[in-house]
């Protein structure tokens, strides 16, 4: 184990490094929370298909259990269970649109990935920044369970569990758990776990900060600890059901698949599961007696049980629903965590938009009335009026509002039309309005994926390292 | 103005209200308000209490700014409006919350009654090295250790103890009696 050994230092300290100016050590969080034998013990694996580009590098990483498609490099590196999904990547000649600039892009866009540490997280959609277009770069970055680097090019920096950097470049920051981000580009920031933040200079700054007591019952990180607290033991309980889909080569769909949906092979499909056309379920979803109707989407790391989920819905990375009824064109953002009981549904109205790092959490009866922005945590009736507003009521937002802890300054209109694009934007990508001959997506185009493995150095100096790998068409 | 020390315009520490550590905020003010009736009229008012600890050594010091700050709502009741300049969000819109806050909290009387049973320390300014001038030292030191630092008094010490208090108001008074003199 020592040149993983060497290499797991390298990355430390580089991190450390980045983060000096806030007096911040990534060793105490990191060490030990991953054997180094778990680092041998799984294979990495890549799709090949010819609805997506294929150039992927490896260089002196360890890539245990994680999974790439696309262009992509990764040097110096440990990925342990991650995803790397380069399907939504620029391509050379596309027109990149950014105010005041259309700039052209001159080559196919990859994912660089250097110097760094990803566990369990997900890499996904393409740069944002307009000074960086054709590299997607995470460097001397050091990410938790369950975060989300999404659009977002970062270098030196942290990432606590179920943290979230949505469209953001990002440098030297310390993002804590359960965060979401999305905020055009930071530096040198401090965030505190379950900070909630969508800014757009000029345009609108939305803030929601938990309650730090409350939140810890759901996830907390400290040093020394893995993560823990109810969120992570959610998705413990439920990990033995993810390795048969690893263990196979091959794998039938246990249930009936329209022509025009598409299931991951490492996704988990338990009984009474139903998937509609245009559906589309990612790698690592959890779907479990789930109703999917017509272009709903479950994506990377979702778990959707004992719910029914009407049709044009988006279930963000991460996000996870129970027990709950969802009307047409609900948005649930990412890791969102919505939860009712069998005796205490859980009913959200069409058109409604959970924002991500939103929890639902009840046990009594709850239904959120059609058309609502909803975020925070929410365990009752009067928890719903505090963190929820009419869409039509936000827009109408010209300045300042304040409600219970949320902070809103700007423009509502540009703020909810912002999201509702959005939602568009990504049922359209993921293939939800698919007419049979147009309007084809990732449900479509990702039906057809061949999966090889590769895997490390099984012993010697050079052990949990894998040989450099290039492979291109 | 070389031929000022700053021991011929201090506060001897004897003239000055002093309280021990662990006071409360109402004994401060009637320590205030008892060197005021006993100060010489002719000079400028107290503005400060000093805070002394178990050897009488001096801690920290109270002023009426300090006084005015533990009125203001507490952090606990900051109602999240604290970092949010961290955020972005712009500085209309923080005192605008502020103000909203202050008009909501309770009155001022109620205010004052709840305040005045907690601890000196809590609201006063403790001392840093910067803040501390030999008593031999000349007024330019003494203005340039006031304006470097943004004080409004220094401690004056001979070997090592405080015996007194360098006001800002009496090196202004002593500034504005030269410039008299020089343009006679």
């Amino acid at each position: 184990m020592k040149a993983i050994g060497k290499l797991f230092d390298r990355i430390v300290q580089r991190v450390n490094i980045n983060l000096r100016e806030l007096a911040y050590d990534v060793n105490p969080f990191i060490k030990g929370l991953i054997p180094f034998r778990q680092f041998v013990k799984f294979y990495a694996f890549y799709g090949i298909s010819p609805n997506h580009p294929l150039d992927l590098q490896f260089r002196h990483s360890n890539l245990a259990g994680s999974y790439f498609l696309g262009k992509c490099r990764v040097t110096n590196s440990i990925l342990y269970k991650s995803d790397i999904r380069g399907d939504e990547l620029k391509k050379e000649g596309d027109i990149f649109r950014y105010p005041n600039f259309e700039i052209p892009v001159s080559k196919d866009e990859r994912i660089d990935i250097e110097d760094s540490i990803l566990i369990k997280t997900l890499v996904h959609n393409f740069s944002h920044d307009p000074e960086t277009l054709e590299k997607f770069f995470i460097t001397n970055t050091v990410s938790f369970h369950y975060a989300n680097i999404h659009g977002s090019p970062t270098d030196g920096s942290f990432l606590g569990p179920l943290a979230t950097v949505d469209l953001t470049t990002m440098s030297d920051c310390v993002i804590g758990a359960f965060s979401y981000i999305q905020a055009g580009e930071i530096s040198h920031l401090d965030i505190a776990p379950g900070t909630v933040w969508v800014r757009s200079p000029g345009n609108f700054n939305f803030l929601y900060r938990y309650p730090q007591d409350k939140l810890n019952q759901y996830i907390y990180f400290a040093q020394g600890h893995p993560p823990q607290g109810f969120l992570i033991d959610f998705v413990e309980d439920r990990k033995e059901s993810f390795q048969p889909v690893f263990d196979a080569v091959n794998i039938e769909p246990s249930v009936s698949i329209p022509q025009s949906a598409s299931l991951d092979r490492f996704a988990v499909i338990k009984p009474k599961t139903h998937i509609s056309d245009n559906v589309l379920v990612a790698q690592r979803a959890f779907l479990q007696n789930a109703w999917l109707g017509k272009g709903a989407n479950a994506q990377e790391n979702c778990y959707i049980i004992n719910s029914r989920l009407e049709g044009f819905n988006v279930t963000a990375h991460g996000a996870k629903i129970i027990e709950a009824d969802l009307g047409q064109n609900v948005f649930v953002g990412f890791n969102s965590f919505l939860r009712g009981k069998p005796d205490c549904r859980l009913s959200i109205g069409k058109g409604n938009i959970i924002m991500p790092h939103t929890i639902i959490d009840i046990k009594e009866p709850l239904s959120v009335p059609d058309g609502h922005l909803v975020w925070g945590l929410i365990n009752n009736a009067d928890d719903l009026k505090a963190n929820s507003i009419p869409i039509e009521a936000f827009a109408k937002i010209k300045g300042a509002k304040k409600q219970e802890n949320m902070f809103f300054e700007g423009d509502g209109a540009i703020f909810t039309a912002a999201f509702q694009n959005r939602i568009h934007h990504i049922l359209e990508t993921n293939g939800a309005f698919f007419n049979g001959n147009n309007k084809r997506g990732h449900a479509q185009k990702n039906q057809n994926i061949s999966f090889n493995t590769i895997q490390p150095y099984p012993e010697g100096e050079q052990v949990g390292v894998y040989p450099t790998i290039i492979i291109r068409p | 103005m070389d031929n000022y020390l700053v021991k011929d315009l201090m506060v001897p520490l004897s003239e000055y209200a002093t309280v021990q550590e662990g006071s409360t905020l109402y004994e401060a003010v009637l320590a205030l308000e008892k060197a005021q009736e006993e100060f010489d009229h002719t000079k400028y008012r107290h503005r400060g209490v000093l805070i002394l600890d178990k050897n009488k050594r001096v801690i920290g010091k109270w002023s009426h700014l300090d006084a005015l700050k533990a009125l203001e709502p507490k952090p606990d009741d900051d109602n999240g409006i604290k970092g949010l300049s961290q955020f972005g969000f712009s500085s209309r819109f923080i005192s605008g919350l502020r103000k909203r806050q202050r008009l909501k909290a309770a009155p001022l009387q109620d205010l004052c009654s709840t305040t005045l049973d907690m601890k000196v320390e809590d609201f006063m300014q403790a001392t840093v090295e910067e803040q501390y001038i030999d008593h031999e030292a000349s007024l330019d030191i003494a203005i340039h250790q006031l304006v470097l630092g943004n004080y409004l008094s220094l401690l004056v010490t001979k070997t090592g103890n405080v015996i007194g208090i360098l006001r800002l108001a009496d090196v202004f008074a002593a500034v504005y009696h030269t410039m008299k003199e020089c343009s006679v």
